[in-house]
């Protein structure tokens, strides 16, 4: 497997890194940089201790024939050893597994692993094998691997990688800028790594660690052979997520949601009645149910400071590690979730100061789900008409070119949910698809429609509609849609024989539904 | 027109300027040679245009300079009848003969986009006085024989190419690409210059060669407007000027399933399509309700797909509005929860759906202030700057479909920055909806100029449609920003907003 498709599977999660460029080859083949390195076979013998190969075969759910699953393929990795036996390795690496193993790159012997924890987010995982004979040998030869938050920008670090029989490979790069960016779903931003060279392409691509000094300082997130430019997960994060998982309860990372607006134009700042010199961003929009929201933070304050942290016209805040730095990160990778946090903003001229916890937004909170993994998407089959609940990797699911028409609709449902969620609409629930059938003769066409009502019920997700199709007056279902034609007639008689023959008939329905 | 949604358009039109090359096939079997020395044909006269494309990025300057070349046909005293779209944009018309190589030169009489007509005249008409002109006939029957004439790629003198009538349906014309009328397709050979020229039968016009497929998507299909569509569009202008067709502005939805027509009361007998959608500002917009079924108009009883049986052939049941004009009425008989009910519409034009489709001989409107360059949101917009913005493709995308232009009936987009140092931190906000500006709510671009002559604040406040900031300009930086930006980017008027 070819280095490039560690930038081809990011496009995999909800969202694509923007400033990415997949190259469709890797890297010319040259052979300089492991060859004269070689030689310090000393301290690579110790690394190599620490790393074991990671196979996992993924196979996702399909997006618009919910009940099957699309063909597995294999991914593999390079995942870190750590205390307690546990292997470090991306979220990338074991989204949508059916078998994860573990082998020693040097005897290549294997051991199936199992996720102990992962938060697709923060794109990190903690693999383990049940205990056993086997897995003590397995393990016994390797050595767990510090992880060292101490890395700064001009440092110099390695990517690990391992050849056919084990050896090690190195590619050493300089961390050449410390920032914040989304990793590979939805959300907001995380701290990131971000260095220059180039990275010998070898067979193990989904994750690889980079070490200095023998410890680890991060995962590789992506890399651009165009530009020779990757991204790295750093250890601060990766930190946080061992600790949270220590703790015995996964939270995950907090986030403020808001977004806020720079105020370095001089007119805006005048505007905004803010002086000259002083700190600040515009606050332009809270998110219900996030941190911020709950601290008490309004749209139109002016944000100075986050936990004693000045913010800047920026929105950045001064790192004693990185220097400048998106203030995001004072709260999702320095904090966690049910940390106390002061927030000081001005509103209205006056300095207040709001404090409060913080907490994290679940997947589930949101109306259009941010990602989808491990688990099939939520759908109902009624007589041919098949429902869904709208999710990001469903639009993502579509190209460029399809974009117009109802897709475009439901785009811009996914990025201004408010007037959906103010209905009390938890999911947005949609007609994704008619099979033909009897029942649903005249509606095959139809596709993308937003459910308003069935049967007089208001639709508030796919339980709702589950338990309004119970409820049908003279043996018609009443479908309203938000969309053209705006209502549908489904005959419950009809409609229920055509449910028992979609059941294992030509399209391979196993189940009419699945609400887990 | 026909405002259901999901109409792809795969048609070709004729433009006047050569497209791809098509071989042209053999001339027809001598049965009815015709003499061109004679004068019979003398009538069908080539069109040749210089074209003048507007430059909607840059709405200041004078556009493209184009041209191409078409065909018309005398059908009375110093009146050429051809299409729309080969005398769109025109700045210069010049018609000649087959047999006489003198350029006439021609102007608008009038124009229909709508129904890519248009009527033309040479300014000294003197030189025509003896060309007979051509008569129309009416609907040709199928598998019957017709020929199309004209100028079309291939050779500089009058052509000739023989086929059957293979269709008669509602099409969408591609001039506009938002409207739909009756077309009849045929087999004869039509190729871009044919557009404009005259289809005959035994002598007598029965259409307008307009439009074709792409030679990769379908072989040997052409259309042409039929007589019915000419003959309304003369009668349309009969009064001095074009009126645009009526609209029933709703859209139908098919009964064909079984619960649908037990809900809605048809009997199963195959009368009736449901109504799907409702424009609120159309004909029938305070008449009928979505989920009503439509039995018949003017007595024509409506099939459960939508259409009728109209003058001996199966048509949409638009056709039966569509020879109609605005004022005149139609009886309709529906029902609404299991009741029968009649009423008597007065139909009207329905004109929001307009800017959906491509717009011609038309000045692009704008307004400049500070750099910042505001226009109306239509389809030669949305083509010029291919804008990615969500939320502009948003609202041209569901200006109907989610009734957008009841509140917002010319939705203002800030298509440009020009950069400037008053301006160099809004720059990223091009290609944006305009909400508000000074407090006012744009509708319009009208109301842009109001807004900007509010005066009574500091700065200048800009409002854009799901953008989270408000965009400011201070007064007195903005003023003189405006006349150097004006300079600097050589735009001599700051504004035109039509000439109304």
């Amino acid at each position: 497997m070819k280095l490039s498709q560690i930038l081809l599977f990011l496009t995999l999660g909800a969202a694509t890194l923007p400033a990415q460029t997949p190259a469709p080859e890797a890297p010319a083949k040259k052979r300089a940089p492991a060859a004269p390195e070689g030689a310090a076979v000393q301290q690579q013998v110790v690394q190599s201790n620490s790393l074991v190969k990671v196979n996992a075969t993924s196979q996702p759910y399909s997006l618009h024939m919910p009940w099957q699953k699309e063909s597995p393929s294999g991914r593999r990795g390079l995942g870190v050893v750590l205390a307690g036996n546990r292997v470090l390795v991306t979220a990338q690496m074991v989204a949508d597994a059916t078998y994860i193993e573990l082998e020693l790159p040097t005897t290549g012997q294997k051991m199936p692993a199992k996720v102990l924890a992962v938060d697709y987010e923060a794109n990190l995982a903690l693999l383990e094998s049940a205990p056993s004979d086997k897995q003590k040998a397995f393990f016994a030869g390797l050595k767990p691997m510090a992880v060292d938050v101490g890395a700064r920008i001009e440092d110099k670090v390695d990517i690990l990688q391992t050849g056919r029989v084990g050896e090690l490979i190195k590619s050493e790069l300089k961390i050449g800028k410390v920032l914040t960016r989304r990793y590979n779903v939805e959300g907001s931003g995380f701290l990131v790594y971000e260095a220059n060279n180039i990275v010998r392409s070898e067979a193990n691509s989904f994750t690889l660690p980079v070490v200095k000094g023998g410890k680890l300082v991060g995962l590789l997130l992506s890399y651009d052979s165009k530009n020779q430019v990757t991204t790295i997960l750093p250890a601060p994060i990766i930190e946080h997520f061992l600790k949270d998982v220590a703790d015995g309860s996964y939270e995950g990372f907090p986030s403020l949601g808001m977004e806020l607006q720079t105020t370095l134009d001089e007119q805006f700042r005048e505007y905004l009645g803010l002086k000259p010199d002083a700190p600040g961003v515009l606050i332009s929009m809270v998110l219900k149910g996030g941190s911020a929201e709950k601290v008490g933070m309004k749209k139109g304050d002016i944000l100075v400071a986050i936990n004693g942290f000045a913010i800047d016209s920026r929105g950045d805040y001064k790192d004693p590690q990185f220097g400048a730095l998106s203030s995001s990160h004072l709260v999702r990778g320095r904090a966690y979730v049910g940390d106390k946090v002061e927030i000081k903003v001005i509103r209205d001229g006056k300095e207040v100061m709001l404090k409060g916890e913080l907490t994290r937004r679940m997947p589930d909170d949101y109306l259009v789900l941010p990602y989808l993994f491990d688990k099939g998407p939520r759908y109902v089959l009624m007589g041919g008409l098949l429902f869904q609940e709208l999710s990001r990797p469903y639009l993502d699911a579509f190209g460029e070119e399809q974009r117009g028409g109802a897709i475009l609709r439901l785009s811009r449902i996914a990025t201004h949910p408010d007037k959906y969620e103010e209905e009390g609409r938890k999911k947005l629930v949609f007609l994704s698809l008619v099979l033909p059938t009897p029942s649903a003769q005249g509606y095959d066409k139809l596709g993308g429609q937003v459910v308003n009502k069935v049967n007089g019920k208001a639709i508030h997700d796919l339980n709702d509609l589950e338990t309004a199709f119970k409820s049908a007056k003279d043996t018609t279902h009443v479908i309203e849609l938000d969309d053209f034609p705006h209502i549908l007639y489904l005959d419950t008689f009809s409609a229920e024989r055509d449910n028992m023959r979609l059941l294992g008939g030509a399209y391979r329905i196993g189940s009419l539904k699945r609400l887990e | 027109m026909n405002i259901r949604p999901l109409l792809s358009l795969f048609a070709l039109a004729l433009l006047p300027s050569a497209l791809c090359a098509q071989p042209v096939p053999p001339p027809p079997a001598a049965n009815q040679a015709i003499d061109t020395a004679s004068g019979a044909w003398e009538g069908i006269v080539n069109i040749d245009v210089s074209v003048l494309v507007p430059d909607y990025r840059e709405p200041w300057n004078a556009g493209q300079p184009s041209g191409g070349s078409g065909t018309g046909f005398l059908i009375g005293k110093n009146r050429f009848l051809t299409n729309a779209h080969v005398v769109s944009n025109a700045t210069r018309i010049l018609i000649r003969t087959t047999n006489d190589p003198e350029p006439h030169p021609a102007k608008i009489v009038h124009i229909a986009h709508d129904c890519d007509l248009a009527l033309i005249e040479a300014e000294d008409g003197s030189h025509f006085e003896k060309l007979k002109p051509l008569d129309f006939g009416g609907i040709p029957q199928l598998n019957t024989e017709v020929i199309a004439i004209g100028y079309p790629i291939g050779g500089d003198r009058i052509s000739v190419t023989r086929g059957v009538v293979s269709r008669i349906d509602f099409r969408p014309y591609s001039h506009t690409s938002v409207d739909s009328h009756l077309a009849i397709q045929v087999d004869a050979a039509i190729n871009p210059g044919n557009s404009g020229g005259p289809v005959l039968q035994e002598g007598k016009v029965v259409g307008v060669a307009f439009q074709g497929f792409s030679g990769r998507v379908a072989q040997n299909v052409g259309y042409m407007i039929p007589v019915p569509v000419i003959k309304r569009f003369l009668k349309d202008i009969e009064d001095g000027r074009y009126d645009h067709y009526v609209d029933l502005a709703a859209s139908d939805f098919p009964i064909e399933n079984p619960a649908q027509a037990k809900a809605l009361g048809t009997n199963g007998d195959g009368v009736g399509v449901m109504v799907g959608d409702v424009e609120p500002q159309g004909s029938v917009g305070d008449l009928l309700k979505i989920g009503d079924v439509i039995l018949s108009i003017d007595e024509n009883p409506v099939m459960n797909n939508g259409l009728v049986r109209f003058e001996g052939e199966l048509m949409d049941m638009n056709e039966i509005v569509e020879r109609k004009f605005a004022g005149d009425t139609i009886r309709l008989k529906y029902m609404r929860d299991g009741k029968k009910l009649e009423a008597t519409v007065t139909l009207k034009r329905f004109d929001p759906y307009v800017r959906l489709g491509a717009q011609y001989n038309q000045r692009p409107r704008y307004i400049v202030n500070a750099g910042l360059v505001f226009q109306p949101l239509d389809r030669n917009l949305m083509d010029a700057h291919q804008m990615r913005d969500d939320t502009v493709n948003y609202v041209f995308d569901n200006f109907l479909t989610d009734k957008l232009y009841v509140e917002r009936p010319e939705p203002v987009v800030l298509t440009n920055v020009l950069p400037d140092e008053v301006n160099t931190w809004i720059t990223p906000y091009a290609h944006s909806i305009v909400d508000e500006i000074n407090g006012v709510k744009i509708k319009s671009l009208k109301d842009v100029e109001t807004a900007l002559a509010k005066k009574d604040k500091p700065f200048i406040e800009i409002i854009l449609l799901e953008k989270n900031r408000p965009l400011v300009l201070k007064r007195e930086l903005a003023e003189d920003a405006h006349k150097r930006i004006m300079q600097t980017y050589n735009i001599l008027e700051d504004s035109y907003l039509g000439d109304e």
